[in-house]
This record gives structure tokens, C-alpha cells and sequence, in this order.
């Protein structure tokens, strides 16, 4: 990745947003929540890259369910979700497939996410503004 | 005889709304405490139910005009041609998606809809029929590096006067009329190593002509060291240009403004005494105020950071009336 604009209000990564979910009353996994970094919000369509670590690990991708409107959609998907708006207030949550959760203590979250501007086209042939909305935190899981 | 009103959008107090500090509604509140008389909506940014507008947001916007005495006069669309990964949206696809924010628009009471140039004039030519069956006014906004008298704007002229709709036409942005150097990004490169003498020489090649290659060439040795310096100097060449005089695009508005439905009063840096620091203001609003415009000046604070938005949006709006004679 070359220049990406980077137009920062709010830290991506929601602190304290950190915690296992449980289904059918057993640790399923882990969710933290993320915030688009940019001063508008955008169809998942325009999302070029997204990775997440936790504690410098890769979590693999079909692992990953990201969440909003309601609804939770897997990152392979993003191309076709041109008609689900991700607002630019409203955190998305990224829940990870992880059976018997993360343990107690803290844990450190990297997410890696380039969108392009869809508006603001900088050369022929499909090519827009990248746009950086990558973070880092670590976080004290809550439960 | 123009009516020239004062409005704010509320793409100016984004920050305190995107921070938290402010719920949309003390977004509106703000603006109304502000003398507004009526607001712009990003929609891409602040309606919840993008790119639809719900009966709950028409309701919430509705208590808010009580409360606070101003609604929302214009809807601002984007025209995201390239959301799809793999193509650009055809013409087709774009016309679709402006229509969708025209009746967006008018559920939420605009009449005016701001809309972006990759809409092309063909495409706008093509909005007119639901512009006028929707009541909403549809302009492309003119946005520095463009100004009313570039050719890409033209051709949206020849288009309209073609067409001879009353509901296509223009929302010209004050940013495309700038004599002075920019300021955030002048005080951002300085923060970033550069001196004043070296950007005022890259000030200079600007209001010289230079070519934006050969000025770069000019620049790249002390570029090099100073990657700030070459920030700004492709700022000046970018989104935020300059020149001596604002005299031909001035005349180039008088033009076009029978076919203008807002203005963006774009800022960056209103000083205490009233005075925005690039744009030439005190030219600008005697030519809106002796024509026959009939319509909003909307405030547009552009936070580049530094400066705090409540305070320079207040200021703006304050420095507009002044010298439109309103207070």
C-alpha cells in the first residue's frame, strides 16, 4: 500500500468493547468493536483490504464475522455488500470464531483496514483515493 | 434584487459529531444558536437511515424545527462512482442513484440537492425530469480546483441552457474564488519544518503559473528534506489553488447565476475580526448581493485541524451577515 489518506476523529479500535459471546452457554469466541476512521460513512463495497490480529497472531478470515446493521456478513463478502451502509458514527463489531474464548487479561488487537474513497477518483481505470482506517489497541478483555 | 439567507451545513460541526461531543441534535441546536436559518445534511454522514430517509428520522428532524426554528434546506448526495471493487458505476447506475437521493431530498423537505461533478452533464440533463417532478433543485457544486468559468463547468452550461430546466444548475463553492495561500496547510507545513521564506516561494510559482511538474522540480531538493514543504506545495496545486485575482471567475459567477440554487460559503480561517484569511470575501458577497440571487449562503467550515469548528463556523456565519448587511 502507497499513500492512503488518513482522516482520524475517534481511535479505531472502541476501547473497553472487548469480550468473550457465548452460544448455547459456552465461550464461542471473542468480539471488540471498530469505528470507520472518516468523516462519512460507506458501502462495505469499498473496503480493499481487511486483516486483524490479536496478539501479533493473523486471525484467519473465514474466522471473522463483522457486524452491523443487524447483520454479520464475512469479509469475503464485502465486494457484494454495496447496498450495506457502514455509518460513520456507529461502531461495527467483529466477532472471531475461537471455541473456549480468550483468557482473562489483556490482549492486543491490530486491525488493518484500506477503503477506497469512492468519490474522489485520483486516475483512469477504476483507481480512488485509499484511505487508511487501521488501529491498534490492546484491551483487557471484560468477560 | 437578490434574498440571500444564511445557513450552516452541518458538515462544519462534524467533528464535535463524530467525536461524541455533539448528538445531531446539538449539531442543529448549534447551528440555529449560530444564526442559521437553515441547514445542509450530509447524508452520507449523518442521516441514520442512508441512503433512505425514514418516517423516524422525518419525525426527529420535524421536533427539531420546532425546537430550534430551522430545518433542513439542502441535501448534500455524494456520487460514489466507484463503490463497486471491480468497475466504475456505468451512467445509468449513477442516474439511478440520484434519483434515489432526490426522493430522498424531498421526503426530507429540500428543495435543493447538492450533487457531484462525476455525475457528468449528460447525466444531469437526464435528472431534470425528476428534479421538477420532486420539486428539489439539483446543482453541481463547483468545487476548487474548478471555478464557473472552466470547461468542465461550461459544459454543464450548455447542458442546462439546452435542457432549459428551471431545476439543474449549480451550488458554486466560495474555495474555487481564493487569492491566499491556504492557511491550515500553511501553518501545518511550518509545524512540519518548512519556513515561512520557503512557502512563500512556493506561494510565488503558484501565483507565477509555474507548472505544477516544474515547480516541483524547483522544490524537490529542499522537497526532499522536507517532506511538509512538498505537501503544500502540491496543496497549491490541488484542491485549495490560489491565484492573484478572482476577477474572471467572479464575472464567470454572474454568469451562471441565474442557474444557482446555494453556495458553499467554504472556510478554513476566519480571524476575530471577521475576516477569512484566503478567501476574498469582501469581493465575493457584494456580487451575490447585487444580483438577483434568491437563496441560501451556507457556511462550510472545512476542519483541517488547529482550530476549534464551533468557533470558526460562529465566526463565518457572523462575517457573512456583516457584510451582507444584516447585522
Amino acid at each position: 500500500m502507497g499513500f492512503a489518506l488518513r482522516m482520524n476523529f475517534v481511535d479505531v479500535v472502541v476501547s473497553d468493547s472487548l469480550k468473550n459471546y457465548y452460544v448455547n452457554g459456552e465461550k464461542m469466541g471473542y468480539q471488540f468493536d471498530i469505528r470507520l476512521s472518516y468523516y462519512r460513512g460507506h458501502f462495505l463495497s469499498v473496503i480493499d483490504e481487511f486483516a486483524v490480529k490479536v496478539d501479533d497472531i493473523e486471525v484467519p478470515t473465514e474466522r471473522i464475522k463483522f457486524c452491523i446493521n443487524g447483520k454479520e456478513f464475512s469479509p469475503i463478502e464485502f465486494d457484494k455488500c454495496y447496498t450495506e451502509f457502514w455509518q460513520a458514527i456507529e461502531p461495527a463489531t467483529v466477532r472471531v470464531f475461537y471455541p473456549g474464548g480468550l483468557p482473562e487479561g489483556e490482549h492486543k488487537i491490530d486491525v488493518t483496514l484500506f477503503f477506497r474513497s469512492p468519490y474522489m477518483p485520483i486516475g483512469p481505470d477504476h483507481q480512488y483515493m485509499p484511505v487508511d482506517s487501521c488501529g491498534s489497541k490492546t484491551l483487557e478483555i471484560t468477560d | 434584487m437578490s434574498n440571500v439567507k444564511t445557513g450552516i451545513t452541518l458538515f462544519s460541526l462534524g467533528t464535535p459529531y463524530l467525536k461524541g461531543e455533539l448528538d445531531l441534535e446539538g449539531v442543529i441546536r448549534s447551528a440555529a444558536e449560530m444564526g442559521a436559518e437553515g441547514y445542509e445534511i450530509v447524508a452520507s454522514q449523518m442521516i441514520p437511515s442512508y441512503p433512505y430517509v425514514s418516517d423516524e428520522f422525518v419525525e426527529f428532524v420535524n421536533r427539531c424545527k420546532e425546537k430550534y426554528g430551522i430545518g433542513p434546506i439542502c441535501y448534500s448526495a455524494n456520487m460514489d462512482r466507484g463503490m463497486l471493487k471491480d468497475r466504475d458505476l456505468t451512467e445509468d447506475e449513477m442516474v439511478a442513484r440520484a434519483i434515489t437521493d432526490v426522493i430522498s431530498a424531498n421526503k426530507l423537505g429540500c428543495t435543493v440537492m447538492r450533487e457531484q461533478y462525476l455525475l457528468s452533464p449528460q447525466g444531469l440533463a437526464r435528472l431534470a425530469p425528476y428534479a421538477e417532478a420532486y420539486n428539489v433543485h439539483v446543482g453541481i457544486e463547483i468545487h476548487n480546483p474548478e471555478s464557473p468559468i472552466t470547461q468542465s463547468i461550461l459544459d454543464y452550461v450548455e447542458v442546462i441552457e439546452k435542457t432549459k430546466s428551471k431545476y439543474i444548475g449549480f451550488v458554486p463553492d466560495f474555495g474555487c474564488f481564493a487569492t491566499k495561500p491556504n492557511k491550515p496547510y500553511w501553518d501545518r507545513a511550518l509545524a512540519g519544518g518548512a519556513t515561512e521564506e520557503q512557502l512563500e516561494r512556493c506561494a510565488q510559482l503558484r501565483y507565477d503559473d509555474v507548472p505544477m511538474d516544474e515547480a516541483m522540480k524547483i522544490m524537490a531538493p529542499e522537497g526532499q528534506k522536507c517532506p511538509a514543504l512538498f505537501a503544500a506545495l502540491n496543496s497549491m496545486y490541488g484542491f485549495v489553488q490560489f491565484r492573484k485575482s478572482c476577477k474572471a471567475e467572479l464575472e464567470g459567477l454572474k454568469k451562471i447565476m441565474p442557474y444557482c440554487f446555494e453556495m458553499h460559503g467554504k472556510c478554513h480561517y476566519v480571524d476575530e475580526n471577521l475576516h477569512e484569511v484566503s478567501i476574498p470575501y469582501e469581493e465575493i458577497i457584494p456580487v451575490i448581493a447585487d444580483s438577483d440571487y434568491n437563496g441560501y449562503i451556507v457556511t462550510e467550515f472545512e476542519d483541517e485541524g488547529g482550530y476549534d469548528s464551533l468557533e470558526q463556523t460562529r465566526r463565518h456565519v457572523a462575517m457573512v451577515k456583516k457584510l451582507l448587511g444584516q447585522i
